[in-house]
């Protein structure tokens, strides 16, 4: 340090040793924070691919949304602490992302979603004719979702995951756990209607 | 989930009667299990997104860190608020005395009404004076007995300016005659 630099330093009142203690606590806050964020990688990286996966039914697709969601947490992570429930936190995250996806990319056909999803759905086990069933069947089930109301659809399609509970359901969607309860209601009832009238 | 699990599922959900929501396909899908290698693939997409977002990437000697900065901030700062100060203060006007037209107060005449919700009129002048003219006396008509004073005091005065004795009797006799 030059001697303009210590007078400097000496007029401000900041010693060397608090400066390296600075920089020694960011050090260390940044490798809590990093260790976090792994954690947080391992354990619901997972979770957040399903939710992803459900609505733009497309491995590649729901990859992308899971990494661009840790991003964006990577970029919060000063308010890490703050958060309450990580889980909730992170699958509102991944949520917020496939939809805005799935409104870009409104005008790309939906037969390639059904095609994906009978090559990804799990079909170890069956025979041909029931995994073209099965694939047929799933197939017609998500056009009748995808004609549900948005409000319905995506309670819908939340209440799904078993690990989400009617409140975790209300904090994603930022509604209230009644509304959670009645859209529910409603979006099986269009559904049973929709798949019996289909049926017959 | 088992390939037994699944069958059983998907038989359900193809076999089921009046009530089949399809909550049995959004089930299997959001049980789908991750591709492997995912965390591996986040965590290296992490690794190599930048640390800080950054519109700028400042050197390092021109960083809060360096105390250099430091004290560049604070000279900064004081000279801002030094200079805000002496603006504001070389601005400021000494504060002028308010124009007011001070009226004289209104006196009411004794015995007259109060000024209460009065309209101030100007004083009216005062009007034009109307002289009378002034009227002649008549001549005072002096008494017959008056003159012969006048006379006397006439000639004594004569008589004290060297006049001749007699003129004084005839004077004097005069009257006497008359």
């Amino acid at each position: 340090m030059s001697t303009s630099q210590a007078i400097f330093a000496g007029w401000m009142e900041i010693p060397n040793s608090a400066v390296n203690q600075d920089a020694r606590s960011q050090t260390e806050q940044t490798a809590a924070e990093e260790a976090t964020l792994v954690a947080l990688v391992s354990q619901y990286a997972g979770t957040l691919y399903r939710v992803a996966f459900s609505v733009l039914r497309n491995p590649a697709d729901a990859e992308d949304a899971v990494q661009e969601a840790f991003l964006r947490v990577l970029r919060h992570r000063d308010t890490l602490d703050e958060v309450r429930d990580r889980r909730v936190w992170l699958i509102r995250i991944v949520w917020n992302i496939v939809l805005d996806r799935k409104r870009r990319a409104k005008t790309r056909p939906e037969t390639d979603d059904v095609s994906e999803l009978a090559r990804v759905l799990p079909h170890s086990g069956l025979s041909a004719e029931e995994i073209a069933s099965a694939a047929q069947h799933h197939a017609h089930v998500l056009a009748c979702v995808d004609r549900l109301p948005v409000k319905e659809r995506e309670v819908l399609m939340l209440s799904a995951f078993e690990e989400l509970s009617s409140v975790e359901i209300a904090v994603v969607l930022d509604i209230s756990e009644s509304s959670v309860r009645s859209r529910l209601f409603r979006a099986r009832n269009l559904m049973a209607g929709l798949l019996n009238h289909e049926r017959k | 989930m088992s390939p037994s699990e699944h069958k059983t599922m998907v038989n359900l959900a193809a076999r089921r009667g009046d009530r089949d929501t399809g909550e049995d396909t959004l089930r299997l899908i959001a049980q789908l299990p991750a591709p492997r290698g995912l965390e591996d693939r986040v965590q290296a997409e992490l690794r190599a997104a930048p640390r800080r977002a950054r519109v700028l990437s400042w050197p390092a000697a021109l960083r809060s860190d360096s105390p250099w900065m430091r004290s560049a901030a604070a000279a900064a700062i004081v000279f801002v608020v030094a200079g805000g100060g002496w603006g504001v203060y070389s601005r400021v006007q000494p504060p002028q005395p308010a124009r007011v037209i001070v009226m004289p107060p209104r006196v009411a005449a004794p015995g007259s009404f109060s000024s209460a919700a009065a309209i101030r009129t100007p004083n009216t002048l005062d009007g034009p004076v109307v002289a009378i003219p002034a009227t002649k006396k008549p001549a005072e008509v002096r008494g017959p007995d008056k003159l012969p004073a006048l006379a006397v005091q006439k000639a004594s005065r004569r008589l004290q300016a060297g006049a001749t004795k007699e003129t004084a009797i005839q004077a004097q006799a005069q009257p006497a005659a008359k």
